[in-house]
């Protein structure tokens, strides 16, 4: 089914278009709030270097310039990665967000590879036993675990695998077994690491603490794809089309299979995105105060008490372009597999 | 007939549902709960944040009769700073959601009403600011300015009212193309009053039952800024920094320790979140068809 390459271009245009204000309107907070832009870009420096230091953010910034041609400057610096080195990490700025990326992308990835199927399982079989204890049962739930705070439910998963099992799990991985078995990151994903070099401990270990922080945020994905798709189904069930295949004397599995799943796939894939980088919040508060892992949260808030301005900011603009993009692919992908959808 | 005519009526029909009852009693005790905390709680200025005299010996107590939820790191009694900490997150919930409605109807109605540049423009900037997570604003706030209920409301607002935006365009859209709509306009009523008697007037409800669901969403996504520090001040009662105090002062271990540090407030925020959720829920039931259509299923 090919999507109009028109539809694309507009959609990635409007894209592009939200992005560039998103850079714009953070240069200007950074601008107009109370303070000196060039201290806060050089980190509230102190001792006798800070003059220099602010002399030369001053000129990275190209604060004597005229504001348009700043601005300009600061968006060609957020899009070729060169926002200058990170003040507490002493390594560019780019390198300190993409191990960020990696490490919180993992752990979304993860819990969304479970997250989907299961609420999509959940949602149809509700779906198709309506009114039924098992139906109820998951409405109820699905309403009370959606009013979980999903960092308090962390903490309490946390809680339950210390006391069942003894095992708190703290990091990404154990940094002495990571060691002792010359465990060796390439990508960033610990998981796929451990998996190509052969190193099943450290898979071993990576994964028991990833479940329980992908546990607590996989609730609210799971809630959401079930109860959409719950009610994708059951409208779906009430078409004409589903009437004449019973008419035909089409199998009931087969009508489910072919008819129903494949009209609901659409937007059960949109509202996955949209969760998705609902998520990513949600990760990062998960991921650094509770569980102790490093990534986008933890990187937040180091930067915050370390007065690193740059990371900062550069996280809040690549978390956004992050999350447009997400957004943008999704559009494009239901665009390729819903016909219906027109901009 | 005034907008929130038809409103009460809606909520007056939902009365007897099981579900609004329970979420109505949940909501009403936590109002009441945040008006009257500060004189029913055992320790009132412990609640307020004061470290209490001879702290030492009072630190992470477990709950007993004289401190019914436990002491925290600091020796205050955990009740008075739980229950204290209802006032905060009301003022939060409400004011964000409110602040959000407004501005959303405003933007929305008006995209949806004078079509062209103003609708090209204001859709632009709901998308814009769609985009763009709160936290991410909230730590721009934080960088800048001094912790306190400002960052957390305008960083939630910042991003907020474009919801509201969108499903007020979306709703005002299908109505402004209506007969009656361009038959105020020909018989020369003023825009203000066409859109709000004959737009806003008709679209109100699905957008106020929305509110009042996010309400919830509203309290754990401010709960979420306060628990990483971004928006209130260490010591002020909030679940969410006291939750913060909790795990950030003693790391992982708070949970295997001192799990009422962590599970008292926590509980709170699930109590009055589902207390809106499930006043909404019944509510966007009885507006929505297809909620309500009649399951005749072929098999």
């Amino acid at each position: 089914m090919p999507v109009s390459l028109n539809y694309i271009f507009k959609r990635v245009l409007l894209s592009i278009l939200v992005v560039i204000g998103v850079i714009v309107f953070s240069y200007i907070l950074l601008l107009y709030t109370p303070g000196d832009p060039a201290v806060k870009w050089a980190g509230n420096p102190r001792g006798p270097e800070a003059r220099k230091a602010i002399e030369i953010a001053r000129r990275e910034l190209g604060l004597d310039q005229p504001i348009h041609v700043q601005i300009a400057q600061f968006i060609y610096h957020v899009f070729t990665g060169n926002l200058g080195l990170s003040i507490a990490y002493k390594v560019p700025v780019s390198q300190v967000i993409t191990s960020g990326f990696t490490a919180t992308l993992e752990l979304l990835i993860f819990t969304y590879l479970l997250a989907v199927p299961l609420g999509l399982w959940l949602g149809i079989y509700s779906a198709l036993r309506r009114g039924s204890r098992f139906d109820s049962f998951i409405q109820s739930l699905s309403v009370v675990l959606a009013s979980t705070p999903t960092f308090w439910l962390g903490a309490i998963i946390a809680l339950i695998s210390y006391s069942t099992t003894g095992f708190l799990p703290y990091g990404r991985v154990s940094y002495k077994l990571a060691t002792s078995t010359g465990f060796n990151p390439i990508t960033g994903f610990y998981l796929l690491d451990a998996l190509i070099q052969g190193n099943y401990a450290v898979f071993l270990d990576a994964l028991l603490r990833i479940i329980p922080p992908a546990l607590a945020i996989s609730v609210y994905p799971i809630g959401v794809v079930a109860r959409v798709s719950r009610t994708l189904v059951a409208e779906a069930l009430l078409e004409d089309y589903v009437r004449s295949a019973v008419a035909w004397g089409v199998r009931r599995n087969t009508i489910i299979k072919h008819f129903v799943l494949k009209s609901i796939i659409p937007p059960v894939i949109q509202i996955s995105g949209l969760a998705f980088v609902y998520s990513i919040v949600d990760a990062m508060v998960v991921e650094s105060l509770v569980f102790g892992r490093e990534g986008l949260g933890s990187i937040l808030l180091d930067s915050l008490h370390k007065a690193d301005f740059r990371v900062t900011i550069a996280l809040a603009i690549y978390l956004t372009i992050f999350y447009i993009s997400v957004n943008t692919i999704v559009d494009i992908i239901q665009a390729s597999i819903d016909p219906r959808v027109k901009i | 007939m005034p907008p929130s005519l038809p409103f009460i009526r809606l909520v007056h029909r939902n009365l007897r549902k099981y579900r609004f009852k329970i979420g109505l009693s949940i909501t009403i005790a936590i109002l009441v709960l945040s008006l009257v905390s500060q004189y029913i709680a055992p320790y009132p200025r412990e609640g307020l944040g004061y470290v209490p005299v001879g702290e030492e010996s009072r630190r992470l107590l477990p709950p007993s009769p004289q401190y019914l939820f436990g002491t925290d790191t600091l020796g205050r009694d955990l009740f008075s700073r739980v229950i204290m900490a209802s006032r905060s997150a009301i003022i939060q919930a409400f004011s964000v959601v409110f602040l959000s409605l407004i501005i959303g109807l405003i933007v929305g109605v008006l995209a949806a009403y004078f079509k062209g540049l103003v609708e090209l423009v204001l859709n632009y900037l709901t998308e814009l600011f769609m985009a763009i997570p709160s936290i991410v604003i909230a730590l721009f706030f934080r960088l800048t300015l001094e912790a306190g209920f400002h960052v957390v409301i305008i960083s939630l607002v910042t991003t907020w009212w474009a919801w509201y935006a969108r499903i007020t365009y979306v709703y005002a859209k299908g109505v402004v193309e209506l007969d009656y709509v361009v038959l105020a306009k020909l018989s020369g009523l003023s825009p203000a009053k066409i859109i709000m008697r004959h737009v806003v007037g008709v679209i109100i409800q699905p957008i106020l039952v929305q509110a009042i669901s996010d309400l919830g969403s509203a309290l754990l996504e401010a709960s979420g800024i306060n628990f990483m520090g971004l928006g209130l001040p260490p010591g002020y009662p909030d679940w969410g920094v006291i939750l913060y105090e909790g795990i950030s002062e003693m790391g992982i271990i708070a949970f295997t320790r001192a799990p009422w540090l962590v599970f008292y407030p926590g509980l709170f925020i699930l109590l009055t979140t589902l207390g809106f959720t499930l006043l909404a829920d019944p509510l966007r039931e009885d507006l929505d068809p297809r909620l309500r259509r009649r399951w005749k299923l072929w098999f």
